[in-house]
Parts: structure tokens; C-alpha cells; sequence
């Protein structure tokens, strides 16, 4: 509706999948109570992340805000997957659905991926690997390209029918993007939430201890995408501080086929993204596809993962 | 998550709090709902990153006010700002059953907020009912001005009763349905003093990140284990759904 009143081309392919507009929500930034307000503004759904049981999620506090950002750290609170199942439709708005996966254990992670191959009602399936793997002494998944290639390698083996997502968070970003790809990544979600702190110094407390996201983070998301585009033949979805129409085309332009975002659907009507988005779009003759990778000049060359 | 920019056509400090009035079209408000609210003026308002949640002071189905104590940068934005952003009211409020006896309503602090509006509804369903408000000193509770007839308590003594709100009380005994908002301590303390036999109504104040049920941030314990939001489950829990 959005192309006919403007004559701008929105959508963006994505694992040949057709997406409506290049933005996607966030794992975990959209409730369903949520999507009446915004559900037009996005070319597929993601909802928060699910589990094989119920988890109940961390003690309070899970939030504290930062210079342009927040940092949280909500445990994965869920249902588990089967109650999540019984909900999705609440999430069909007649666009593709992904849904983000997070277990302990590599064979978790598969029983999920397993659970979800049969499911119509699934398009793709987005690997949250920023939670810890207990078999590791608790290191995240995406620790290090090894432990990355096992657990996709063994999901891309349960599924073997729907694409893959992968998320990574920043800490070698480059390495970990390869291993995924490699073991069978259909895309990469370029980042999830940065390791972070807050105190508060008057009660000489810690008041959360988890993951920054917001505009603090964008220029590390930004470069995390420009790297990886770079050396990775499998598409990249951009995520990280995304607040604007502009960041959207940044994103883009640095090598993203599709934007996710997510807390910035907390401060503003992710519809202004949209027409954002829009409008740079026509007044530079683009269409929203024709931006991935789209940078005048020579792209410098990459000498490494984590060179400065 | 949709803000209106609204201009603010009235500010008053009514002692350390400030009070802002604002249009607001005439739909169904409960009382006890919230608003998201900030300074207008994105995207400087990437900094502070988030709004806050206030609770609906008043509304008389043209103008709603907000009630607020400056504490931290977003609050000092929102006390100078002559537009500010605010969401819907949001969340779940009072409930108010009518043909109830007599009530009390109990507030701490900023805590007194949503009992302006809902001592409004309470008069409107003929429901006789009893104020109390606790503050930490005499400043802040000379917002007891706009409550004629409550019973104050300040913890230093320097207003009122010596004591917190709970002292202002002799007892809640006798009262059907109670009320109250404020720090979660208080609200514990006044779950415990209610007892059984009342319908008692507890409204929490949580860090929030989103106001719409997104995030997950601004849980509360609830009893049986778990967390629920006090965004879209909240922020009004009857008391016997919450751990504490």
C-alpha cells in the first residue's frame, strides 16, 4: 500500500523469501500486545526468542537506561516452545514469521530446530547464540568460530527444509560469521546486544549486568556489518542502534539485505522508520534493494577480524 | 510505541512535586493507568534514551495531568518542557466494584499520584472513602493540599503523624476495599495490614524499558514463582498475586 502511494519499491529478498520492507523486529523488542499499533512497518515477524521449557527469566532489575541506549538483561523469560506454538498465530500478519531459538545445549538447539521444521506456520528459524552453552562452562555459543559451526551444523541438519538465521553478537564478529556460513548459515544477524554494566555508585550496587543496545551501539554494529558483508557470500541482517530512516539506508548500504529494530521500537512509531526510509529512498532514485552494498568508492581492504 | 506531542497548558510545584497538565481526547481513562511521557524534541531525546512512566494524576475528559518529582535528567527534561511526548494510557488500572462499603486509599511518595483520579471515580460511584499519604518530610507532602480531609504521616515528622503512611492509620480494619501505590515496602507493609478480608489493590512502580509489553523489563514476583509485567499485566496487581 505504502509502494503505491509513493512509488518507491520496499521490498528486499531474503533467502528467497519476499519481504514487504527491509525492517524486521528484534528478537524480544515486539509483544503481541505491540503489534496492533505497528505491524504494517515490517516485512517479516520475529518474536522473542523461545526455549525448549518455560524460563522464568532473571530477578528485577532487568533495565537500565545509558547515554542513548539501555542495557538489559531479561533471562530469556518465556513460555517454552510449546506454549509458543499455540500462540504464533497470534503474531500472523500475513508476512513471514522467524522464529529466534535459544537452548543450554547444541542438541537443545536442535530439538528446536526439529520442532520447527514441521511447522507451516515458520519461514525461517533465527539462532539466538549470545546465551550460554552449559557444556562449555557457560561461554556463549558464539565464543569462538568452533563452537558457532558445531551448534549451526547441527540445526542446519534439523531443518533442513527452512533457512537459517544466525545472530552473533560483536566479539569476533568476523571469525564466528565465516564458521557460521561454512556450517550451513543461510544469513547472519549483525549483532546482537553488547556485553555491559551499569552501577549505581549511590547504593554501591551493580543494577544490571547485560547487554547495551540502542544508537550507543550502531557505529559497532555498523562496522560488525561492513566487515562480515564483506568476506560472507550469505546475506546480512543488520541490527544495532537502528533509530532512523538513515541508519536503516547506513545499514543497507554497509552490505545489509534487511534491518532489524529493536529498541528503538520503545521511543518512537517504528511507522517513522518506515517513512524514513521511504522517503530517502525516492528522493535518490532507489529502489530498497538496490541499497544493500551500494557504497560510492572502493571498499578498504579487510587485513582482519579485530584490526582497528 | 506511538507518543503523541502534546502541549502543556498548565504546570504548577505543588511543594517538591511538579504537576503538568495537557489536552487529551475524550476517551475511557482508568484510573490507575499510565502514561509513557518525556520531553519533546527527537532526536535529542535519544539522551536520555527512554521514557518514563506516570501515572494519570487527574482527568476530566478534556485535560489529564501528570504528577512527578524530579529526579534524574529525564524528569528535570519533562519539568522544563513546554511540549512534551506522551503514549495512551497504558497498562491495567483500579478496578472499582460498585455497591462497595467504605475504602482507603493509601499512598508513598509519588506513590499519591493515581489517587487523585481514582478518589474522583470513587465519588462518582458513591463510594465513601478514607485518604492517607505518607512522605519522607514536609516537602513533598504538601501535595496532601489537593486531598482535602486525608490523613498525613511523614517519616521525620516534620508534617502530620511521625511515621509512615501505615501510622496515619488507626487501623484497616472495617474497610472493604483498599487502595494503594508507592514503594514496593510500603506495599508489602500495607498487604499485611490489609489481611483477608478486604479487596486490596496494590499499584507498583517499576523501571520500565517499553510501556507496551515488549521488553520485559518491569516485571514483579508473583506468588506460585515467576515474573509478570506490571506494563500490561500492572500496573494495579490485587495484592494476592504478588510473591511479596
Amino acid at each position: 500500500m505504502r509502494e503505491q502511494e509513493t512509488g518507491v519499491d520496499l521490498a528486499v529478498e531474503l533467502c528467497s523469501l519476499r519481504l514487504r520492507t527491509p525492517l524486521i523486529p528484534a528478537s524480544g523488542t515486539l509483544s503481541k500486545e505491540a503489534l496492533g499499533e505497528v505491524g504494517g512497518v515490517y516485512g517479516a515477524m520475529l518474536p522473542k526468542t523461545t526455549t525448549p521449557s518455560a524460563r522464568a527469566g532473571n530477578p528485577p532489575p532487568r533495565v537500565a537506561e545509558t547515554p542513548a541506549g539501555m542495557v538489559n538483561s531479561i533471562g530469556l523469560q518465556n513460555p517454552g516452545v510449546e506454549s509458543f506454538l499455540q500462540d504464533l498465530d497470534a503474531f500472523d500478519l500475513g508476512i513471514p514469521i522467524f522464529v529466534s531459538v535459544a537452548g543450554d545445549t547444541v542438541s537443545e538447539f536442535a530439538l528446536l530446530c526439529e520442532k520447527l521444521a514441521g511447522e507451516d506456520r515458520v519461514s525461517a528459524v533465527e539462532l539466538n547464540l549470545s546465551c550460554p552453552n552449559v557444556e562449555c562452562g557457560g561461554l556463549a555459543f558464539c565464543a569462538g568460530p568452533a563452537s558457532v559451526e558445531e551448534v549451526v551444523a547441527a540445526c542446519r541438519a534439523a531443518v533442513p527444509g527452512k533457512p537459517i538465521l544466525v545472530k552473533l553478537t560483536n566479539e569476533g564478529v568476523v571469525e564466528n560469521a565465516r564458521a557460521a556460513e561454512s556450517a550451513g548459515a543461510d544469513a547472519l544477524t549483525v549483532i546482537n546486544t553488547i556485553p555491559a554494566l551499569t552501577i549505581d555508585a549511590r547504593a554501591r550496587k551493580v543494577l544490571v549486568r547485560g547487554g547495551l543496545s540502542g544508537p550507543a551501539i550502531k557505529p559497532v554494529a555498523l562496522r560488525a556489518v561492513y566487515d562480515v558483508a564483506s568476506v560472507v557470500n550469505v546475506p546480512v541482517i543488520g541490527s544495532g542502534g537502528v533509530v532512523s530512516g538513515t541508519d536503516v539506508a547506513e545499514f543497507m548500504l554497509a552490505g545489509a539485505t534487511a534491518v532489524q529494530v529493536g529498541t528503538a521500537s520503545f521511543i518512537r512509531d517504528p511507522c517513522k522508520i518506515l517513512d524514513e526510509i521511504t522517503d530517502y529512498l525516492k528522493e535518490n532514485s532507489l529502489s530498497a534493494a538496490e541499497l544493500t552494498g551500494a557504497l560510492r568508492g572502493v571498499r578498504p581492504v579487510l587485513t582482519g577480524g579485530r584490526d582497528i | 510505541m506511538k507518543f503523541y506531542s502534546v502541549k502543556v497548558e498548565e504546570r504548577e510545584e505543588l511543594g517538591s512535586y511538579t504537576l503538568l497538565k495537557y489536552r487529551w481526547p475524550d476517551r475511557p481513562v482508568e484510573p490507575g493507568q499510565f502514561v509513557m511521557a518525556r520531553a519533546a524534541g527527537y532526536p535529542a531525546t535519544l539522551d536520555p534514551f527512554l521514557a518514563r512512566p506516570f501515572s494519570i494524576y487527574d482527568y476530566d475528559g478534556k485535560m489529564a495531568s501528570l504528577l512527578f518529582e524530579v529526579r534524574g535528567r529525564g524528569t528535570a527534561l519533562l519539568d522544563l518542557a513546554s511540549t512534551i511526548e506522551v503514549t495512551a494510557p497504558l497498562g491495567k488500572g483500579f478496578r472499582i466494584d460498585p455497591g462497595l462499603g467504605r475504602a482507603a486509599l493509601l499512598g508513598g511518595g509519588i506513590g499519591v499520584a493515581p489517587l487523585k483520579i481514582l478518589s474522583r471515580r470513587l465519588n462518582a460511584a458513591g463510594i465513601p472513602h478514607n485518604v492517607f499519604l505518607g512522605f519522607a518530610d514536609a516537602g513533598p507532602a504538601a501535595i496532601a493540599s489537593e486531598f482535602p480531609e486525608a490523613a498525613v504521616a511523614t517519616i521525620d515528622g516534620s508534617a502530620g503523624t511521625h511515621g509512615t503512611v501505615l501510622d496515619a492509620t488507626d487501623t484497616l480494619e472495617g474497610y472493604e476495599a483498599i487502595y494503594a501505590c508507592g514503594p514496593n515496602p510500603m506495599l508489602a507493609a500495607v498487604k499485611l495490614a490489609a489481611g483477608q478480608n478486604s479487596l486490596c489493590q496494590l499499584s507498583v512502580e517499576e523501571r520500565m524499558g517499553c510501556g507496551n509489553g515488549s521488553c520485559n523489563g518491569c516485571v514483579v514476583p508473583v506468588r506460585g514463582g515467576g515474573y509478570i509485567r506490571s506494563c500490561i499485566e500492572g500496573p494495579v496487581f490485587p495484592a494476592e498475586v504478588l510473591a511479596w
